[in-house]
Order: C-alpha cells, then sequence, then structure tokens
C-alpha cells in the first residue's frame, strides 16, 4: 500500500476541521467553551494506543463507519468532560448515558460530514454504542490486533476547566489504501513505514537500556508512536510542562532534530544516580554535563539502528542542555524546519519505570520529512533486524 | 605497563568517569574537548595511547584520529564512543584507529580493550 504524503495532510486537516466542528457541537450543547489541542495521524501498536487510555477513566460512543470510508470511530470524555455533559444535559441524574450517547454521536456527526464532504460521497453511521471505562473497554473493537494501527486522534480541551475529549478515527486498511493512493508513483510504502516505526522502537528500547546501564534505575516500559502532524502543531504535542534535557540535530543519510527530555524529579533522579559521590542541588556545569552525556549516550541508542539498517551514516552534533517548558523548547526547533515543510512526522516515545514511576522520559525524533521519504524510498525491509554492530566484529 | 595516556572527549562528565577508570594503572597525561585540541596535546605529549570520542564539536575524534595517525602511524589510539554505527567503525579503522569501546562502558571491557590494543 502506497501513501501520499498530500492526501496524509489534506486527511489530517479534514480530522482538525472535523474536531473543531465536534467541539463547537459541544460548546453549543453545554455552553462549555473548548479549543482542539491536537490532532494528528499516528501509527502505533494496540499495545501503545492502549497506554494512552489505561489509569484513567472515560465515557463515550462507540461508532462504525460504513459506505465508501469504513472503519471505527471513538469520542472518548473524561470524567469531568462527562459531568460537565449531564449537569447540563440531564441535571436531575436520570438520562445521564443517554444524554452522553446523544452528544458523542452528535459531535461525531461533525467530526465525519467534512470528510463525505471531501469524499463528495456519503459515509454511512452505525448507532452509537455507549463504552464507559479505560482502555480496551473504550478502544474501537479492532485495537485488539496485532498490527500496528493507522488512526486520527484530536484531543480538546476546554478553555476554563480541566475537561477534555478525545477522538479517535480508525480506518480499515482498504479504505485508506484508496483514500491515500497516490497519483502518481510518488508515495510512501506503507508497509515500509511500519518497518520504520518497528525499527525506531527497537531503538528506544536501546535508549532505555542505556539509561539502566548509565543510572541502574530499570528502564521498564517504553511506548512508541509516529505521528504525522502539521510542523506548527508539534510544540502543541509536547505540551506545557517544565522539562531538562537536551536538543541536537542529526545528519546523514536521516536528517533532523532529537529532543529528550526529563521531567524535573526524573532528571534530578538519574543525575543522582550517576553522580554518586553527590550532585549540587541545581544545575551546575557537572549536573549538566552527565545529563547531557546521558542523553548523548541514549542518543545514539535511538538513531544507530536506522544507520546500520540503512547501511550508511547518521552523524549528531554534541547535545546542548534545556530546561524549559517542552513547547518552549520545541518551538526554536520547529522553527527551523518550518523553512523547509509544513509537516512532519514526528517519532515520540516515552520511557519510564513500570511501577513506582521512579522516571519518565520522552524522545521526540523530528526527521527531515523528504530525507525520512528517501531513506523509507531506500530501505531493504529484509535488513530491518540489522540494527546492531559489534566492534569486535568489525576491528 | 603503565601507559601515557590522553584522554579526548567533550564531556566533563565522561573525562572525570575516563580518569577515575585509568588512573588506577595509569597515567593521565592530558585531557581534551576536541579534536583540534587532541592534535595539540598529542604532539606535545606524546601519550601511549588516546581515548578519543567521536561526537565533539570543532573537530569531531575520526577527524582527529586521522590527523594523529598520518602524523604517527604507531600511535595507538581507541575509539570510546556511543556510536553503534558500522560504517562509523569502518571509518574509525580507514582513519586509524586501533580499538574501540561502545559505551555505555563497564570497567573491565575498558581495560580489557587497552590490553588488546597495547598488550
Amino acid at each position: 500500500m502506497q501513501i501520499d504524503i498530500d492526501a496524509l495532510e489534506t486527511y489530517n486537516e479534514l480530522a482538525r476541521d472535523g474536531a473543531e466542528s465536534a467541539a463547537a457541537s459541544l460548546s453549543q450543547l453545554t455552553g462549555i467553551q473548548t479549543r482542539v489541542d491536537v490532532t494528528n495521524v499516528s501509527l502505533a501498536s494496540a499495545a501503545d494506543l492502549r497506554y494512552e487510555f489505561v489509569g484513567r477513566e472515560f465515557a463515550g460512543v462507540r461508532i462504525a463507519l460504513g459506505g465508501a470510508f469504513s472503519g471505527e470511530t471513538v469520542m472518548a470524555f473524561d470524567n469531568q468532560a462527562r459531568e460537565a455533559i449531564t449537569d447540563v444535559l440531564a441535571p436531575d441524574g436520570t438520562m445521564e448515558r443517554s444524554a452522553v450517547e446523544e452528544v458523542g454521536n452528535i459531535m461525531m456527526s461533525g467530526f465525519i460530514d467534512g470528510w463525505a464532504d471531501h469524499l463528495d460521497t456519503g459515509i454511512d453511521m452505525s448507532p452509537p454504542t455507549y463504552v464507559e471505562g479505560s482502555g480496551e473497554e473504550v478502544l474501537p473493537t479492532n485495537v485488539a490486533s496485532g498490527e500496528q494501527l493507522m488512526m486520527f486522534r484530536s484531543r480538546v480541551q476546554a478553555v476554563d476547566e480541566s475537561v477534555d475529549f478525545r477522538i479517535c478515527l480508525m480506518p480499515e486498511r482498504a479504505t485508506m489504501a484508496e483514500a491515500m493512493e497516490p497519483a502518481a508513483d510518488s508515495g510512501i510504502d506503507f508497509e515500509k513505514l511500519e518497518v520504520f516505526n518497528e525499527m525506531t522502537a527497537a531503538g528506544s528500547a536501546n535508549a532505555a537500556g542505556n539509561i539502566s546501564t548509565m543510572t541502574g534505575i530499570d528502564a521498564d516500559l517504553e511506548v512508541n508512536r509516529m505521528s504525522f502532524v502539521p510542523i506548527e502543531d508539534v510544540p502543541a504535542q509536547v505540551g506545557d510542562e517544565r522539562y531538562v534535557g537536551t536538543v541536537l540535530q542529526y545528519e546523514g543519510s536521516i536528517g533532523g532534530y532529537l529532543v529528550i527530555l526529563f521531567d524535573q524529579p526524573s532528571a534530578r533522579a538519574v543525575v543522582d544516580a550517576m553522580m554518586p559521590g553527590g550532585s549540587e542541588d541545581g544545575w551546575g556545569e557537572m549536573e549538566q554535563s552527565a545529563l547531557e552525556e546521558l542523553c548523548n549516550i541514549m542518543t545514539s541508542g535511538f538513531i544507530d539502528g536506522w544507520a546500520n539498517v540503512l547501511e550508511s551514516e547518521i552523524q549528531h552534533s554534541p547535545p546542548q542542555f534545556v530546561a524549559d517548558m517542552g513547547s518552549s523548547i520545541l518551538s526554536p526547533v520547529v522553527g527551523r524546519m518550518a523553512e523547509s515543510q509544513e509537516h512532519a512526522f514526528l517519532l515520540d516515545s516515552t520511557i519510564e519505570t513500570a511501577d513506582d514511576r521512579a522516571f519518565r522520559c520522552e524522545l521526540f525524533a523530528l526527521p527531515n520529512e523528504a530525507e525520512l521519504t528517501a531513506a523509507l524510498d531506500a530501505l531493504l525491509v529484509e535488513r530491518a533486524d540489522q540494527l546492531e554492530a559489534d566492534p569486535s566484529e568489525v576491528f | 605497563m603503565e601507559l601515557d595516556v590522553l584522554i579526548v572527549d567533550d564531556s566533563d562528565f565522561m573525562r572525570d568517569l575516563l580518569r577515575e577508570i585509568l588512573e588506577e594503572d595509569h597515567d593521565v597525561v592530558g585531557e581534551a574537548e576536541n579534536g583540534v585540541e587532541a592534535v595539540e596535546l598529542y604532539q606535545e605529549s606524546e601519550p601511549d595511547l588516546v581515548m578519543m570520542d567521536i561526537t565533539m564539536p570543532i573537530r569531531n575524534g575520526i577527524e582527529a584520529t586521522d590527523e594523529i595517525t598520518s602524523g604517527d602511524p604507531a600511535a595507538n589510539v581507541i575509539m570510546c564512543t556511543s556510536v553503534g554505527q558500522e560504517e562509523k567503525m569502518k571509518s574509525a579503522i580507514k582513519a586509524g584507529a586501533s580499538g574501540y569501546i561502545k559505551k555505555p562502558f563497564q570497567k573491565p571491557s575498558v581495560l580489557q580493550e587497552i590490553q588488546k590494543v597495547t598488550g
């Protein structure tokens, strides 16, 4: 299956317009003013998708799509959003479920209408199925499959209140193939994109292993996503939490930027672990150097596999220490990339300890779109497991 | 055998760590934080061994190794780097490197590679 980048951009815009339309419907029905926070099309495994929904309770509707565009959608409201809806539409406590169903149905119609207009055809929607719970209980039913899933996702937040809802549209593969088919021989091979995503997942596992070796802290959970987003939306994907980490640029067969961010307690925890003799409370030269070196080693673990599979070189600049809000750290990077591209493939990996959350770190890789496309073209799928190179075999 | 060692790495933290590992058995005669300093210090101190990082500002470790071994074909240079790319390893060999240690490393693997290269 070939994917046309221009079509991907178009459908991404449709998803954003759809999310805005759904948000407007919610505002009209409940009076809650909302804004679309994040919209992207992403490729992730079922486990990685479930991770986003586990640990939080949602209620919403699941709707099957048919006709010219087959697939499944979920509109999931978090508890605050559900309460905001039922407080307005079912204040006496009865009909709460019906209110959520109807709001979900109306919003989803708003989301889908633009797609139907774009395709110049009708899209059939099944009656909404009420869903409630976390993780698999609210996600589309085909998430259970083992293959990687392509989905359109939007997160919408209220302007003044702590409520948010998520829209997840998962087209069937045949529908995707038809909708994204390139007019000429210029698309991205979807199977290669999946392979590259798996290579990236292996890279984040390597990076996690390097953290463990350097700090003694076992990093045992990695979540990986590949998203396609408008370049100006990248900072919003990272959010406004304060982070400490590094930014660096890589170039070679694939060029781009890699940003590694630790939340502040995590950064302190890893540096303390690396400097058993004691570190200063702030971020002195040696503490910065320790974190930069950790990120340097993580970077190699992350990108070396790409170079080895592609039988090429990717060199990276020394990491530059940063401490700021996530979106502020990403903004200058995005500014430079925006000079040459309007959309970006964002490779986002979360590494953390599974049980006590002793630390958590995020890797954001932003490859140059044209170079990634060329690299995918050159990628030999049969070499995809040749990620590691052993110095003792080369020397 | 005690060796005179030059450590080349742009990271203060990594230079400290390597110095700590090496000083028990060897004499660290200098530290450089980029490839240009490395070449200058090599010519000044003529060490028995250079522990050379690859990714550094100003001049990278492969270029610096090339210059050192061009001037002194008998130089012992061990690349000590996070880079695990086969093509880079081949470039290091071409530049005249004699060994390769991948970060993150443990002390025994560092000492073993030194023994292999200089023994």
